[in-house]
């Protein structure tokens, strides 16, 4: 209704009410009375329409308190597989995969050659828009923090750490966490009912795999849909499962401990004894801006584009604080000394990178290792993927080394390289 | 052959000796440079600080079974409330207020939880700090022992076995009660009658019982919250569902009390420790919930 139209029935109709119901009262007008009444009855009309104001998104409650009339599935964007697309048109169905972020599945060898030159000219620039490129190479995982106060790593500070040195085959991670919309394709998309996707041994608990109105998606959301104004924050209260069950839905995978650890720390070698690791994406010293954490953020998740001065070499952001990222490996705890370890019957899987209520800084590293239950659907913990270079076709290894845009390797750094992988073949013998 | 020697008097000294030291917990008479009260064993810095600053600290006792996380609560509150900037600060009085905080925050950060609190209350440690907020216009001044679990069982069955803690648990101006969670979740009552049998010591000590005017608050905290999502959504509820004994105690008894959860570690693991066994440790640090109960007990202590 038009604002200056609907002011001016406000006013009349309370015009009416008063002169009606008062004059009418006290001179004893039963006409005058019948005007008031029209008067209810324009106020009535009035506001038959009001709906209250949505607050804008900077004021939200947080998720888990989110009032449910927020999310509204009005007013939120529609999924890909919701607008309706013609299974026979193959235009038409690569574009949707597109815009659900499904680009690595058209990229797979299977499918590669049935993209006509343009669809794979704009396939290939969401790769490489969305992920980073990890050229292969080694990268020490263990408990070497202290180590790394100069940034470099000894291979005798490596062997007293019990550390050890992993070799990675190069690939692509996200360069921001999933967020609530991308997650939200997989779920409008009814990833939740394809189960091929999905661990044969968690098919049975998947009907608890519901929000907080029973339906299926992560924890926190309601009806289906995640808080309004949330779609850039990453999704959480999903579990590894659920984590894996995208990854594979978008063609990709979860990173494993090695690879989401070197594209943080970035490692290169310096001497054939000797390399450089970083202990924080951005260098070895803390520095409480950059990532959003229990004594430096607002106490909740933000944006994942919220922290840009948190950005690794490669340009994967947020790899340290506002939620912990599920990985693929399994948990093996890195405070293994003479004191004892950690039970291998704790059945965990590895989770990095710290959140937003992570209280020691010593504990949103690089290296930081922690665990938890695969099937905990928790407030802080969300992921991002990754695919083997050698999962693509082989066009899009071409096209890289082609266009050299990265080297497939980072033993060119030194010129010893060759001696510095021989030696650390020593380290971990 | 005799030989000289000049021995000063010293008569000040004895002058000081001639003057009992009342200890601030239990108010028995020690001399001047004993360091720990010779009938409740509490720390007799308490009362020298207390006299030069011409204070009288309030007393807030922080109860609950062996195990159930006091030690970790109170470091960890402690760590909290004096690394923050806003709303409620703390500052510990004295060195020896902090090495609670010290030791909890050392253990925590290896991932490790610290070691048990011994039996003997000289063993103890105490917190005296001042805590400020910005409801409050004047700081308060705030004694808060680390009391083991074990001695206040014993106290509680066999009571003025362990002094100290009778007479702190009579003069404290509120109470935080910690219970296991997961325990209770796990549907084992011995939390829930210890904490019954708990209550209904407080409620004898209650210095209001007397005239029926119980307006000592009290915060029950479910601790451990990370291991039961139950109780951290609504404690209440939880109370009420899982802890029916101690829920109605509460209700019956007293009056200014409500309900919290609260976690240290955001989760937990298996750790087999070489000689001892296998042990819970934390896989990392999130507290959540400390601060409110604390909060809440400051409110209604005005």
């Amino acid at each position: 209704m038009n604002e200056k139209y609907a002011k001016w029935l406000n006013w009349g109709a309370l015009a009416a009410i008063v002169v009606g119901f008062g004059v009418g009262a006290l001179a004893g007008m039963p006409k005058l009375l019948g005007l008031g009444a029209v008067g209810l009855v324009l106020l009535a009309f009035r506001f038959r329409s009001w709906r209250p104001k949505v607050r804008p998104a900077e004021t939200q409650t947080p998720a888990f308190t989110a009032d449910p009339s927020a999310s509204s599935s009005k007013k939120l964007p529609r999924a890909a597989a919701e607008i309706s697309s013609d299974p026979t048109n193959p235009q038409a169905l690569v574009e949707q995969m597109l815009s659900q972020g499904r680009y690595a599945l058209l990229l797979r060898s299977q499918i590669i050659g049935n993209l006509s030159p343009d669809q794979l000219a704009e396939t290939r620039e969401s790769l490489e828009s969305n992920s980073s490129f990890v050229p292969e190479g080694e990268v020490v995982l263990g408990p070497v923090d202290d180590a790394l106060v100069d940034g470099k790593l000894e291979d005798h500070e490596i062997l007293t750490c019990r550390a050890a040195v992993v070799r990675v085959e190069p690939y692509f991670l996200d360069r921001f966490p999933i967020t609530n919309r991308e997650f939200y394709e997989f779920v409008a998309a009814g990833g939740y009912e394809e189960l091929p996707i999905w661990e044969k041994e968690i098919w049975p608990a998947m009907v608890e795999f519901v929000d907080e109105t029973g339906q299926p998606g992560p924890r926190y959301w309601r009806e289906g849909h995640y808080p309004l104004g949330e779609e850039n924050f990453p999704v959480i209260g999903i579990n590894w499962f659920e984590a894996s069950a995208y990854a594979r839905w978008v063609g990709k995978r979860l990173p494993t401990d090695a690879e989401w650890v070197k594209s943080g720390a970035w490692p290169v070698a310096l001497t054939r004894t000797a390399r450089f690791q970083r202990k924080y994406p951005w260098g070895n010293t803390m520095q409480a801006s950059r990532a959003n954490l229990w004594g430096s953020g607002p106490g909740r998740t933000v944006a994942v584009d919220a922290t840009p001065g948190g950005v690794s070499v490669g340009g994967v952001h947020q790899l340290i604080g506002n939620v912990w990222e599920w990985t693929a490996s399994r948990f093996v705890g890195q405070h293994d000394d003479d004191d004892g370890r950690w039970s291998p019957q704790n059945e965990l899987r590895s989770v990095r990178g710290g959140a937003f209520d992570t209280y020691f800084e010593t504990q949103a590293t690089c290296q930081f290792q922690s665990g938890e239950n695969p099937v905990h659907r928790r407030h802080n913990i969300g992921f991002r993927c990754a695919v083997a270079l050698s999962d693509l076709a082989p066009e899009v290894t071409e096209y890289l080394t082609g266009a050299g845009e990265a080297d497939l390797a980072d033993d060119t750094y030194d010129d010893n390289a060759h001696d510095a992988a021989e030696s650390t073949e020593k380290v971990n013998a | 052959m005799t030989r000289h020697a000049e021995l000063p008097l010293e008569s000040y000294r004895l002058a000081q000796y001639s003057v009992q030291v009342p200890c601030y917990i239990c108010e028995e008479g020690n001399t001047f440079d004993a360091e720990f009260c010779r009938y409740c064993y509490a720390p007799l810095a308490l009362a020298h600080q207390a006299n030069c600053q011409k204070i009288r600290p309030s007393m807030i006792a922080t109860i609950g079974a062996s195990g159930v996380g006091k030690t970790v609560y109170l470091g960890m509150l402690m760590d909290m409330l004096s690394r923050r900037t806003s709303r409620t600060q703390m500052l510990a009085r004295g060195a020896f207020s902090i090495t609670l905080q010290q030791t909890t925050i050392a253990a925590l950060s290896k991932c490790e939880f610290p070691e048990k609190t011994a039996n003997e209350p000289d063993r103890w440690n105490w917190v005296h700090s001042q805590v400020r907020s910005q409801e409050q216009r004047r700081a308060t001044e705030l004694i808060m022992p680390d009391m083991a679990g074990e001695a206040i069982l014993e106290e509680m069955n066999h009571p003025f076995t362990y002094r100290v803690i009778r007479s702190l648990l009579s003069k404290s101006a509120g109470i935080i009660i910690l219970v296991d969670a997961s325990t209770i979740e796990r549907g084992r009552g011995d939390q829930d009658y210890f904490t019954m049998k708990l209550l209904t010591y407080l409620s004898e000590l209650d210095p209001g019982a007397k005239n029926g005017s119980r307006s000592r608050p009290v915060s029950i905290v479910f601790s451990k919250a990370d291991m039961c999502t139950l109780s951290s959504a609504d404690p209440e509820k939880f109370a009420r569902e899982r802890a029916t004994g101690l829920w109605q105690h509460c209700r019956e008894r007293f009056p200014k009390h409500r309900f919290f959860a609260a976690a240290v570690a955001g989760a937990c693991g298996v750790r087999e420790k070489f000689g001892i066994g296998e042990v819970q440790a934390p896989l990392r640090i999130e507290p959540r919930g400390i601060v409110e109960p604390f909060e809440w007990l400051l409110g209604q202590m005005k």
